[in-house]
């Protein structure tokens, strides 16, 4: 039976001895399995954070797009309103300017462009040319200046234009043309009234 | 300003039309770069300026070309005044064509001032130091390249390269950092194709870039002689954003080549003397009325930056077009082939690049305290590994010490973890300076000759 008892002993002991270590084991494998998870835990945090960290830059750009866009949009629109204010008061202008009554500070304005145009063209052998309406006066004018400047040889052209006021001269050859007529003078100006127009309109005091 | 009212004289008497010129006799009154408006017989209109006068004749440069232009049924008007931008704040956010004309279906800009494109000369003495810098958010432009307010800094590349991708992430990424002063992108594309030109567009518009930039598109269809005014335009508009609303300008200007070539064709047709390939004599001061339009004035708060693009035709950097450049700019970033070829995005060969203001523009109190010698140690690596790389070829791998082994990873660290960026990626200097010690950090410390050993001991992540 002795023999039996030290067998017994022998396994209990060895029972005994691999119990301690799969505990050993197993407390070291929990411990790691705590330090991953603390590990893993910091990582996930971090990776959280970035995912947030970047999530909210890309709500910023977002946002920032979004925003300057519909400010862009909304600018794009008034501009669009205010070339299509600013066009129908031209076309105003100009037909108030067709159908006034040429009075007296039209016909100074008359004689002003004729004196102005003849010499631009550079030659005294000239052609005026205006619309049917002013012809009369035109020639009254060209009439003054020759007699003033003997030797500019003007004649204005029985074939009217199409203008609302003002003249053209050409040079007798038809090489070269001023044009100096109330829709030319307005086109040229046009950029000058259009951003008056616009200030006006936005409230803001036009330039004189 | 618009014409006075005593301006528009019309000649009919066209004498002669030579490529993009156009000859007209009987002249009383004309100047040197006098705007023309030149009507065709059907009625449609173009614009011109004149190069020449004298002897009762004009030579009138037709920007739109002169195809379908007659001798007779001609007609050109002198306008007497000098091309003009109309300019105002709300020209951000807009499309222009190549003539400053708008292209995105709108109203022209009602116009604060009338400018002379051909901008007025900035005078010397008033002229500022470049020292501020520029975040582009492209790591090696901003860590070794850095780009500085009011410098000049050309991208010279090839046919095929991706500058225009590089154009497009600089000019939506570009920022001021550090300051609440406003900052605008100027962008002049000069010949390029449409595809290219709806990507520049989209690109701003989708990044949300568009609103603070103006675009000036100048289509490969379109008129080779456009091509003149277009940097001049764009030019314009930056000097008025920046010196007269106080705005920090951006002006990229891509392709130049382009412009050079369409220098090239008026003066062929002026049948002058042809200088080197073909351009003019006069080609190194054309490029320098547009490039020196950039810098910061005494006493103005806003500055032109410009990033001029150029492709170096079959890859030659002694081309006369970089050549000259490189003469007036501060500096290159030169894009190389080798590196597209392996996929790398963006392809700037570091070795042959150099920023000459970069040293003004950073270290402490202005970007980082590390960011100058960062950048020096990171030439150094990458020049080493070079060298490391070609002596490799000879004797193999098996034949280098150690140091060497290190300084071949550390090479390609360089180009896979520093250099390449998607184009999309927009690093800040710290991510940046981060990647850049990372590379470093493969190094071993007593390598890193050139950094203090304060800022290894804050940085520096490697083995003894």
């Amino acid at each position: 039976m002795s023999s039996n008892s030290a067998l017994e002993r022998t396994i209990n002991k060895v029972l005994s001895q691999k119990e301690t270590e799969l505990i050993s084991q197993i407390d070291s494998a929990f411990q790691e399995s705590l330090k991953n998870l603390e590990a893993s835990r910091g990582k996930l945090d971090a990776e959280r954070a970035r995912i947030i960290e970047s999530a909210k830059k890309q709500a910023e750009n977002l946002k920032r797009q979004i925003v300057g866009s519909s400010r862009l949009s909304a600018r794009n629109k008034e501009l669009v309103m205010i070339e299509t204010d600013v066009n129908e008061a031209f076309e105003r202008a100009k037909a108030w300017l067709a159908s006034s009554s040429k009075d007296e500070s039209y016909r100074a304005l008359l004689a002003k462009v004729v004196e102005e145009a003849i010499p631009s063209v550079g030659s005294d052998d000239v052609i005026v040319e205006c619309n049917k309406n002013d012809t009369e006066q035109v020639k009254k004018i060209v009439a003054d200046l020759s007699k003033k400047n003997p030797k500019l040889k003007a004649r204005v052209s029985d074939q009217p234009i199409n203008a609302i006021g003002g003249v053209r001269v050409k040079s007798a050859d038809g090489t070269m043309s001023f044009d100096n007529t109330l829709d030319s003078r307005i086109e040229r100006l046009k950029p000058l009234i259009r951003k008056n127009i616009a200030r006006m309109l936005r409230g803001e005091a036009g330039e004189e | 300003m618009p014409e006075s009212t005593a301006s528009g004289i019309e000649y009919t008497k066209v004498a002669e039309i030579k490529g993009p010129l156009m000859v007209i006799d009987g002249i009383t009154k004309a100047s040197f770069d006098e705007l023309v408006e030149i009507e065709t017989a059907e009625g449609e209109r173009r614009l011109g300026k004149v190069l020449e006068v004298g002897f009762g004749k004009a030579v009138v440069q037709v920007f739109e070309g002169t195809t379908g232009l007659t001798v007779s049924g001609t007609k050109a008007k002198f306008l007497g005044k000098t091309m003009e931008m109309p300019v105002s704040q709300e020209l951000l956010g807009r499309v222009f064509d190549g003539l400053g004309r708008p292209n995105d279906g709108l109203p022209e800009p009602i116009a604060d001032k009338f400018l002379d494109v051909n901008g007025e000369p900035m005078n010397p003495e008033r002229r500022e130091y470049p020292t501020s810098f520029i975040q582009t958010g492209v790591s090696v432009i901003d860590g070794m390249l850095t780009l500085v307010r009011g410098q000049k800094l050309p991208i010279f590349s090839g046919s095929g390269m991706p500058h225009n991708i590089l154009a497009a992430q600089i000019a939506r990424q570009a920022s001021v950092v550090g300051t609440k002063e406003d900052f605008a992108v100027v962008f002049a594309a000069i010949g390029v194709q449409y595809s290219e030109a709806q990507y520049f567009k989209r690109s701003l518009e989708e990044s949300g870039a568009l609103r603070r930039s103006v675009l000036f598109l100048n289509l490969a269809d379109d008129p080779a002689i456009e091509r003149i005014i277009t940097p001049r335009v764009a030019l314009t508009v930056a000097e008025y954003l920046a010196f007269d609303l106080g705005m920090h300008v951006l002006a990229i200007l891509t392709d130049m080549t382009n412009y050079a070539e369409a220098l090239r064709e008026i003066s062929a047709a002026r049948e002058e003397v042809p200088g080197r390939k073909g351009y003019p004599g006069y080609l190194y001061t054309d490029l320098a009325n547009n490039y020196e339009r950039a810098g910061r004035i005494k006493g103005k708060n806003g500055s032109v930056t410009q990033v001029p693009i150029l492709s170096m035709p079959a890859d030659d950097i002694t081309h006369p077009i970089p050549d000259l450049t490189g003469y007036i700019t501060e500096g290159q970033i030169v894009l190389g082939r080798d590196l597209f070829r392996k996929g790398i995005y963006p392809p700037v060969n570091v070795l042959s690049s150099l920023s000459r203001l970069m040293k003004d523009g950073v270290g402490e109190g202005k970007t980082r305290a590390d960011h100058p010698e960062v950048g020096n140690q990171m030439y150094d690596l990458y020049s080493r590994a070079q060298e490391v790389r070609a002596l490799a070829e000879i004797v193999g791998r098996a034949g280098l010490t150690g140091t060497d082994l290190k300084y071949l990873d550390a090479g390609d660290m360089f180009e896979n973890h520093f250099l390449k960026q998607a184009a999309d990626e927009n690093r800040n200097l710290d991510e940046t300076l981060a990647r850049a010690w990372e590379v470093l950090s493969t190094l071993p410390e007593a390598e890193l000759t050139k950094i203090k050993e304060k800022y290894i001991k804050a940085y520096y992540k490697g083995s003894k």
